[in-house]
């Protein structure tokens, strides 16, 4: 299972962004709604989601308010702002482009070898 | 203000923040709870499970923290007020440390003020590191002077110099027009400005063609006087003024920052006018003084070997007995001018060095001692865990909130020390009258500061971030303890040294004041005056004027005796002449080189009644020889002691002028010896000197005289009545009233400030290894807390545990009292040319200094004796 930490620098911050990007969410959501999607791939630790959390809502990515749960219990919501919208489209352009650059090396590595 | 603000701001945002986090938290906790609990577990089971795997609760908040933006800052402001409150939870501590860096602080910048403007100060004239002062030197005028018959001849064949230009000294001049003003008039050569480097800021300087005898009349004005008595008029120049009765045309206006090279005071330059054809052919020539500015790269003692030849031409014009006696000089023109005060000024330095280190030592003692004393805190902070950094950075900002206000006390200091100073500067000290607390000796102290911050802070953080567990004790903090105990030693060694300078000094200038100086000056009354050129102009009107007034003072009331002179005794200006000028009737002259220094006065025949000089034998000078043709000398013991050695003086006759023409050697007769008095100042020693009575002729008289009056009265009134005499004889005359005690007491003023300053760097040193010894002394009690806490338990009583503190801090006192002595010993040396009477290795003294410090170490390390006497036994043996 990977720890949080072996998620690529930054990685993080665009799950998180992604993930807010459908619908406003707890902090408990999140990290369940990453687990799930990933088919439980990615473990998001709660050491490193709430301070990259308050990291984000610091730099105005997204934002936080205080709503009720699905049973009814106070939690905090976060939402994504529009900074946080922009930010999260260039994110992934950049992610794609590091995607696509690596698949290619190893693409091409795989060639050689076979 | 700004800082509460911030706090309280901070404050606000921390609250909210922790209160949020927490609760999200927990919601997060419940969620992962509820879905254990769906997976089949027990709650509790689950709850633990979710605690497990959610991690340290703590660790997640603080990072939460970490995220916001200013977290340093509110991190910087808690740890500021964590400071403040450890400052002033523990007020000894803070007071000595405080103290400590003020009273450093403070010294150092004030001297260094003081010294900075002595010995860094920019002289007024271009480029002036390549300007000199280039002459001769000889006894009887030690500072270098030049001679019309030389100076020429080194002016044109000199090689190591740009230019070489001379004055002729500056003498008291008037300024004859409406509403007359007595002036100094300094005469230059015409090259004089432009050799220094200094343009007039109005009109130009004199022309080659001025400086010549019988040359149309023209001056300089100074800066001073062109504003007061011009009003700054744009078109002075070619204005003509009357100087001395001689119309005078100003040619231009001198800079405002203007100063003779030997610091004379000058309103008016004049050129020297000197014939220099005369000159050259004369022997030895009018006295004056050379300057001269060094070809590039050229140094005094380059220049000094390079004018060994022309040297050697003015000894040949010298006379047989001066040869030897005579040498020559080239030193920087600072070195001139603050001849007497730069050693003064660098033991000053060295001084004030010494008390910066003592109290550099003293901070960081104090600061380790505190240190260790919280040892036990930091050791659970780091366990609790606090980052290495930020206890670090804790410490570091105790110092500084520690030294910023040591800085602050010390700026103070700084100022009162300097109006202190200057209050009691003898005025030979030039230029300290103007001496300000200026931005780099602010700078200079704030740096110290920071450096106490930086330097101990990180010092003692460092060794106390080490948080080696809760042990109560280390190897390491033994080996540190090592370190300070030898500070402490070095510390009281370097006080010993001031104690017994500060002492020595004491005594001396003790010694200075109850001396005997061969007269008595209580109850004399003295006015010092010099006439116009104008009003008086020859020799018999002088005469006829000082005569008058005579006649209008001796009978006065309360007058006891009534004298006139040329000068008065025991410092200050008299004539001196060379021993082998003097001759005894039907001896051969005096050979063996100039014999030394040999005062002499002009007097009339009450001088010896009026400053109670005992005559030995004879009976001194009479109104009857007054009027004679003949001349009479009253001699003082030394001289007859060397003049007549086992003869009877009285009666014979001496030539006062060995080796001029006949003419101007007349014979005197020695009517009498008196009793020796100092005559060099109150310290040097005195030389032989001799009276010639001033008799009712004009050959005996010129321009100035010393009126001095013995007086039952009181000083205050006989003063008023004496300027009321003086004015009805000449209302315009400017007259300098005072009493011989007051000129007595001036003469002791760079003594006094001497021993004042070192008195005071004594108190200091001693002050501050007092609290040394005090704070390392207390950190070793508290580093041996369990162990006499356990001999307590065994039955050690009060006295043993004061003993036992006592020994340890005897264990730094004793080498540190033997290594100062040594020391002081060896550099007390410094010092023997201030001294007066007392040697530099007086037993008295450094006996004295050695029991004096160790009673105030004894006494230093009392207290923290009696607080281990308090120790709680139980409580120690609880903690081990």
């Amino acid at each position: 299972m990977p720890t949080p930490t072996d998620l690529l620098q930054g990685t993080l911050d665009l799950l998180i962004l992604q993930t807010l990007a459908l619908e406003p969410m707890h902090g408990w959501g999140i990290a369940q709604r990453i687990q799930q999607v990933s088919m439980d791939v990615l473990q998001i630790g709660q050491g490193s989601l709430y301070p990259a959390l308050y990291r984000l809502e610091y730099k105005g990515w997204i934002k936080s308010e205080w709503g009720n749960s699905e049973n009814n219990r106070r939690a905090k919501f976060y939402k994504l702002t529009a900074t946080g919208r922009k930010q999260l489209a260039t994110e992934r352009a950049s992610w794609d482009r590091l995607s696509e650059a690596i698949s290619q090396v190893l693409g091409k590595r795989a060639e050689v070898s076979s | 203000m700004i800082v509460e603000l911030r706090t309280w701001f901070r404050y606000l945002l921390f609250r909210k923040n922790l209160k949020e986090i927490d609760e999200e938290i927990r919601f997060h906790l419940e969620q992962l709870t509820a879905a254990k609990m769906a997976e089949g577990v027990s709650e509790p089971n689950a709850r633990r499970q979710a605690l497990i795997e959610f991690g340290g609760l703590d660790a997640t908040r603080e990072r939460c923290e970490q995220q916001r933006p200013g977290w340093w800052a509110g991190i910087m402001t808690q740890d500021f007020r964590y400071a403040l409150r450890g400052v002033l939870h523990n007020p000894a501590f803070s007071i000595a440390v405080v103290l400590t860096l003020m009273l450093g602080i403070g010294s150092s910048s004030a001297v260094f003020t003081v010294v900075d403007r002595i010995l860094f100060r920019p002289l007024p004239y271009s480029d002036s590191s390549r300007l000199v002062s280039v002459g001769l030197v000889a006894p009887i005028e030690p500072q270098e002077f030049m001679l019309g018959g030389s100076y020429y001849e080194w002016q044109d064949n000199q090689k190591p110099f740009v230019a070489m230009t001379s004055e002729t000294g500056v003498e008291p001049c008037d300024l004859t027009e409406i509403d007359p003003v007595r002036l100094d008039c300094a005469r230059v050569e015409n090259n004089f400005l432009p050799t220094l480097g200094i343009t007039p800021v109005v009109g130009r300087n004199f022309l080659p063609s001025e400086d010549r005898p019988n040359a149309p009349k023209v001056a300089l004005i100074s800066y001073a006087l062109w504003r007061t008595r011009f009003h700054r008029d744009p078109s002075i120049a070619g204005k003509v003024i009357r100087i001395d009765g001689t119309a005078t045309e100003i040619v231009g206006v001198l800079p405002q920052e203007f100063e003779m090279p030997r610091l004379q005071a000058a309103d008016v330059l004049l050129p020297e006018s000197l014939d220099v054809a005369a000159q050259r052919r004369a022997d030895p020539g009018r006295p004056l003084w050379a300057f001269a500015r060094l070809k590039a790269g050229v140094t005094p003692e380059q220049a000094k070997a390079q004018l060994e030849p022309l040297f050697e031409y003015s000894l040949r014009l010298a006379p047989a007995p001066f040869r030897r006696e005579v040498h020559y000089a080239v030193r920087p023109l600072r070195d001139r001018q603050f001849h007497d005060v730069h050693r003064a000024a660098w033991i000053l330095l060295g001084l004030v060095m010494a008390v910066l280190l003592i109290a550099c030592a003293n901070v960081a003692s104090l600061l380790t001692a505190r240190r260790a004393s919280r040892q036990h805190e930091m050791s659970v902070r780091a366990a609790l865990g606090a980052s290495r950094l930020r206890l670090l950075q804790a410490a570091i900002l105790e110092s500084f909130v520690l030294s910023a206000i040591g800085a602050l006390a010390g700026v103070m200091l700084t100022a009162t020390l300097l109006h202190l100073f200057i209050g009691i500067s003898p005025s030979g000290m030039p230029f300290l009258s103007a001496a300000k607390l200026d931005a780099r000796a602010l700078i200079f102290s704030l740096s110290i500061g920071l450096f106490c911050t930086l330097g101990f802070g990180l010092v003692t953080g460092v060794s106390r971030a080490r948080a080696n567990a809760l042990t109560s004790r280390s190897a390491l903090s033994m080996q540190r303890a090592r370190l300070r105990q030898f500070l402490v030693t070095t510390q009281i060694a370097a006080s010993l040294v001031l104690l017994a300078g500060g002492a020595l000094l004491t005594r001396s200038f003790w010694n200075l004041q109850r001396q005997n100086l061969g007269m008595n000056y209580e109850n004399v009354l003295t006015a010092t005056i010099s006439l116009g050129q104008t009003a008086y102009p020859t020799a018999e009107r002088q005469m006829a004027f000082f005569e008058q007034l005579q006649r209008t003072l001796r009978w006065g009331p309360g007058v006891n005796a009534m004298a006139m002179s040329d000068s008065l005794p025991p410092g200050g200006y008299h004539r001196d002449q060379i021993y082998a000028s003097l001759r005894v009737e039907g001896q051969p002259p005096y050979a063996s080189g100039t014999g030394g220094n040999v005062a002499w006065r002009w007097v009339t025949p009450e001088y010896f009644r009026a400053l109670n000089i005992p005559l030995i034998a004879g009976s001194g000078f009479t109104d009857d020889e007054l009027s004679s043709a003949s001349r009479f000398v009253v001699i003082s013991r030394s001289l007859e002691e060397r003049m007549f050695p086992g003869q009877n003086p009285l009666g014979r006759q001496v030539y006062l002028a060995n080796r001029a023409p006949a003419d101007q050697d007349p014979p005197y007769t020695v009517v009498g010896i008196a009793g020796d008095v100092k005559n060099g100042g109150l310290a040097a020693g005195e030389e032989p000197e001799y009276y010639r009575l001033r008799r009712s002729r004009a050959e005996d008289w010129d321009r100035s005289a010393v009126v001095i009056i013995r007086s039952s009265l009181p000083a205050a009134a006989m003063e008023r009545w004496m300027r009321e005499q003086i004015a009805s004889l000449d209302p315009a005359l400017p007259i300098d009233t005072g009493t011989l005690q007051e000129r007595v007491a001036k003469l002791a003023d760079q003594p006094r400030f001497e021993m004042l300053l070192v008195s005071y760097f004594a108190c200091t040193g001693l002050l501050l290894a007092i609290v040394g010894l005090y704070g390392v002394t207390s950190f070793l009690m508290v580093q041996r807390k369990p162990e006499i806490g356990i001999r307590i338990a065994l039955g050690a009583s009060k006295g043993d545990i004061v003993r036992l503190v006592l020994a340890s801090a005897m264990r730094m006192v004793l080498p540190g009292t033997i290594a100062g002595v040594a020391l002081a010993f060896g550099l007390s040396q410094v010092l023997s040319s201030l001294l007066f009477e007392v040697g530099p290795h007086d037993t008295a003294t450094f006996c004295g200094s050695t029991v004096l410090l160790i009673a105030a170490t004894i006494t230093a390390s009392l207290i923290p004796a009696v607080a281990a006497t308090r120790v709680d036994p139980i409580a120690t043996l609880r903690v081990d």
